[in-house]
């Protein structure tokens, strides 16, 4: 258990507050299926708020399957030719994100809508904000990092 | 932040400032937005007035221009008055706040500054103050509109200040 309730992990602890647990999971949710920005590309930016917050808890949380290789050099991403330019892209916004959101550029938004459009900007920054949130809340709850769990996909790595 | 908005909605408006802003491009997840926008406002044991401060508290951080300015009409029909709303600055721990707004506040600088800092002093303080459920309804509260305002703030547009404006839970 967490000191602030007795779930151990960030699901058990969101059901806590039973009426807003399900509005909840229905926005998550509806990130990992949206047409915007695929839903892989959304699971390594949220992987990469992880590495940057240093959140254990997150990095064992796997929301869609991802190639080991990608997970495994997704730190150095910027200097690993494996990941696409719209990735490189993403990636790029996130980072800028996570450490000063008020020091994004209009070339980061640019970079990220020349790939998937206005309506992927948006996506981007909304999924940002959920995932972002959630990742300083596992640290904020000082949830441990348990075995790797599986959600939006339904199944584990 | 930028001056000009970075992605436009050229929809026909709907008279809903959420639906008409920029988040109204990707209807595949708005709904969901404002449902779940609707529930911390409704749900949960923080009063609404609890709920604007550690908004408020939010959008001063992040440096959201917008959502300075907005004030939550059931917040201030819950007794939020711009007096208090002023003690929400970097002075609060000396400001006539009660003991309970305070940790609010405390709660809301932990998550953004230092969300793997929290000192055993703060949580104690936490827990003899809050229910588990409170707790994990203000974490909602503080993390939703962190998202938001980051939102808003990420997708520029916004002017280097706006007047308060008053404004109801979208529906």
């Amino acid at each position: 258990m967490s000191w602030i309730s007795a779930g151990d992990d960030r699901d058990s602890t969101i059901a806590i507050a039973a009426e807003l647990a399900v509005p909840f999971a229905a926005l998550y949710q509806s990130l990992w299926t949206q047409p915007h920005v695929p839903a892989d590309i959304l699971e390594l930016c949220r992987l990469r708020l992880a590495q940057l917050h240093q959140c254990a808890a997150e990095l064992r949380r796997h929301e869609v399957e991802i190639a080991d290789e990608k997970l495994q050099r997704l730190a150095h991403w910027d200097a690993e030719p494996i990941f696409s330019p719209a990735e490189r892209a993403c990636f790029a916004f996130t980072e800028v994100y996570a450490m000063d959101v008020q020091a994004l550029t209009d070339q980061h938004a640019e970079a990220v809508k020349t790939h998937f459009g206005d309506e992927g900007l948006v996506l981007l920054v909304e999924a940002l904000g959920i995932l972002d949130g959630m990742t300083r809340l596992s640290l904020l709850w000082q949830l441990p990092a348990k075995a790797a769990q599986s959600h939006a996909s339904g199944e584990s790595l | 932040m930028t001056g000009h908005p970075r992605a436009i909605n050229a929809n026909t408006p709907t008279g809903n400032m959420i639906r008409d802003s920029a988040l109204g491009l990707v209807p595949e997840t708005l709904d969901y937005y404002m449902g779940l926008n609707r529930k911390v406002w409704e749900c949960g044991p923080l009063t609404p007035a609890e709920i604007e401060i550690a908004r408020l508290r939010n959008a001063r951080t992040v440096n959201c221009v917008f959502c300075k300015s907005v004030r939550y009409d059931i917040a201030k029909a819950d007794g939020l008055s711009e007096d208090k709303v002023a003690m929400i600055n970097d002075d609060f721990r000396q400001s006539a706040l009660s003991e309970r707004e305070k940790l609010i506040v405390a709660f809301t600088d932990q998550f953004l500054n230092d969300p793997s800092g929290l000192t055993e002093q703060l949580k104690v303080q936490l827990l003899a103050e809050f229910s588990s459920e409170a707790l994990v309804h203000l974490s909602l509260v503080v993390a939703h509109f962190s998202g938001f305002s980051r939102c808003a703030v990420s997708l520029g547009g916004m002017p280097d200040e706006l007047p308060i404006m008053e404004i109801s839970v979208p529906g």
